[in-house]
């Protein structure tokens, strides 16, 4: 089990006392491709944000690769995501002032456990596994958004983290790039045995998933 | 463990966020470049013409003269034309060499006296001195044009002139003069030297001449008009009340009574320097607190993203403080550069010799701490400047910045 998440509760608190999730208890298997569906509103994304330690203002435990999240400084959370969660969002967020490549090269710089050249190496080899070899020397906002999705995903495998937390990842996307960004996701369960979870709108990405779940009005349908 | 913020991705990434705003970080370094130019050129030429003033008057001067207070003249004895001694003088010297703060006396006696060369007759005064003393008291040596110093006066019809009053006389040195004293007395003098203190004030009626001679012709043995003191300390001026209450009869005043002028005039340079200066950098600080104000708001989502692929807050402030530090440090070099050259242009530049003081250029200090306070001053407006908006972005949320679209 690479996620134990145990009776979470969110609320907000502006403009008033709300209530997003109500106990919320989640396992998630290594190399299993989660998908949680839902309307706008279910609190899918904010579950999300949580489950990515984005977000540790909640009630409940979280346990990712053992670890329990709450346990964690600011500083050593910060680590823990830099090496452990990759992230794609609906919008991609690439910084534009960075190269294709040094966008891929960003999180594993942070972490510093090779040498920039193996670093370099690594992204040029996530470049090609999602055809993109010949792009790594363009700014990044020179690219179509599926390009730039792409791009994304290979940001967020460079330090080979165990869990990949994508929000929406195809939002944006026309039917082919969806289709192309997906499969791409399916392949990192499949060929490198990591953990994806997506939420999502998507009925074909989640109908294509190993495990679905549906929240409604910040719940787990059954 | 956590890693050291000061490391090379970080720089990397704010070296990056910099060129990709060359325009406006260009600008923001040209602000801070200005601001230390500035205060680098106004802070040399400033205390150049302090030190130039200071120089040449408190040298020309000495830090407190004693003389004898005023009589009050009847309408009967108007036509004395008796030197008005200062009295007690022996016993002044006595209590001044007690005294510890003392550097050295020189007694002068003073009289009017006009002067008459071949072509011009002018009115003016003789300064007797005594020139062992006076020597002390004055480096006369550094400023003769010409001539001796104050060793020629022991020959007792020699005369030294400054340069001003030797010009408006039309002599120089080796030339004759006739000296007519109020008595009716008078004296041919040889013209030995000639000097310059660079102020027009002293330059156009000082002469220097042998007090005994002065005493002698005046019938009057062993009358002095005035005790010029030198300090050890010139800013410590109790000696002045000390001799006013020990001696009645005297009319004391320091360097800073007789030159309120110059003393006002260093102060107001002093602030002028100063103000305009800070003006100048908060402006350059204003600068760059806008450009990375913008930025952090304009690159929220890039804040964002930062974080979320593992850069800590840290991290942030570092990234953006690097780069308002990289404006300063450069800003502030290229100021210290151009304020130098500048500097060394204004010194080389031909001044216009006023009434007031005589100078060939500019006076300019070249005093290396200017430049490293202009250089450190530039340096905290830009770490000022950017520590707001470094801490603004540091605080970003990813979460209400990324589901906020």
């Amino acid at each position: 089990m690479i996620l134990q998440a145990q009776q979470i509760n969110k609320f907000f608190k502006d403009p008033e006392r709300h209530q997003v999730l109500h106990n919320i208890s989640l396992d998630i298997q290594k190399g299993e491709l989660l998908s949680i569906f839902g309307e706008s509103g279910s609190g899918k994304s904010t579950l999300l944000y949580i489950l990515s330690t984005l977000d540790t203002d909640f009630k409940g435990s979280l346990q990712i690769k053992g670890k329990d999240i709450k346990t964690l400084s600011p500083l050593a959370l910060t680590d823990f995501r830099n090496q452990h969660i990759g992230f794609v969002y609906q919008f991609h967020y690439l910084l534009p002032e960075f190269s294709v490549l040094q966008n891929i090269m960003l999180p594993a710089m942070k972490l510093t456990q090779k040498s920039i050249e193996e670093i370099k190496h690594d992204a040029l080899v996530l470049l090609e596994d999602i055809g993109m070899k010949d792009f790594a020397k363009r700014p990044s906002y020179k690219l179509s958004g599926g390009q730039q999705q792409r791009v994304a995903i290979a940001r967020a495998l460079i330090n080979d983290p165990a869990l990949i937390i994508a929000d929406e990842p195809t939002g944006n996307l026309d039917q082919k790039n969806t289709d192309i960004v997906f499969d791409l996701l399916k392949e990192i369960t499949k060929e490198k045995g990591k953990t994806v979870v997506i939420a999502t709108h998507n009925s074909k990405i989640y109908k294509n998933s190993h495990r679905t779940i549906e929240m409604i009005d910040g719940s787990i349908r059954l | 463990m956590p890693k050291p913020i000061f490391n090379k991705t970080n720089i990397f990434i704010a070296l990056q966020y910099l060129s990709a705003r060359k325009k406006q970080s260009f600008l923001a370094t040209l602000g801070v470049m200005l601001g230390v130019t500035t205060f680098i050129v106004m802070i040399n030429f400033m205390t150049g013409v302090n030190d130039f003033l200071d120089d040449a008057v408190f040298n020309g001067s000495p830090d407190i003269i004693v003389k004898s207070t005023q009589k009050t003249h009847s309408r009967k004895q108007s036509f004395d034309t008796r030197i008005n001694s200062l009295e007690n003088a022996k016993k002044i010297q006595a209590f001044l060499g007690k005294k510890e703060n003392v550097q050295s006396i020189a007694q002068q006696i003073i009289s009017p006296a006009i002067l008459v060369s071949d072509v011009q007759q002018l009115p003016g005064s003789i300064n007797g001195v005594f020139p062992a003393e006076e020597d002390q008291m004055v480096d006369l040596q550094r400023r003769l044009i010409e001539g001796k110093g104050f060793q020629s006066l022991n020959n007792e019809n020699t005369i030294l002139l400054g340069v001003s009053l030797a010009k408006r006389l039309q002599v120089s040195v080796g030339d004759e003069l006739k000296m007519i004293l109020p008595n009716g007395k008078n004296m041919q003098l040889k013209v030995s030297g000639i000097f310059s203190f660079g102020i027009t004030t002293i330059d156009n009626v000082r002469t220097y001449f042998s007090a005994k001679t002065l005493q002698k012709l005046l019938d009057q043995e062993n009358a002095i008009t005035a005790i010029h003191i030198k300090l050890k300390d010139r800013d410590n001026v109790d000696l002045k009340t000390a001799i006013s209450q020990n001696f009645k009869e005297t009319n004391v005043e320091d360097w800073k009574d007789s030159n309120k002028t110059i003393v006002i005039g260093n102060k107001v340079r002093d602030i002028l320097t100063w103000s305009v200066s800070f003006a100048l950098l908060l402006v350059a600080g204003f600068g760059i607190y806008n450009i990375l104000n913008i930025t952090v708001i304009q690159k929220r989502k890039d804040i964002a993203v930062l974080k979320t692929i593992g850069y800590s807050s840290r991290d942030v402030v570092f990234i953006f403080l690097v780069q308002s530090l990289i404006i300063g440090l450069i800003g502030a070099f290229f100021g210290v550069v151009l304020g130098y050259v500048l500097s060394y242009m204004i010194s080389i530049t031909p001044l216009d010799t006023s009434d007031f003081i005589i100078v060939d250029t500019y006076p300019i200090n070249f005093k290396a701490i200017y430049y490293v306070l202009g250089f450190s001053f530039g340096l905290l407006t830009t770490i000022f400047a950017g520590y707001f908006p470094s801490k603004k972005a540091s605080k970003v949320d990813p979460v209400t910045i990324i589901r906020g679209i």
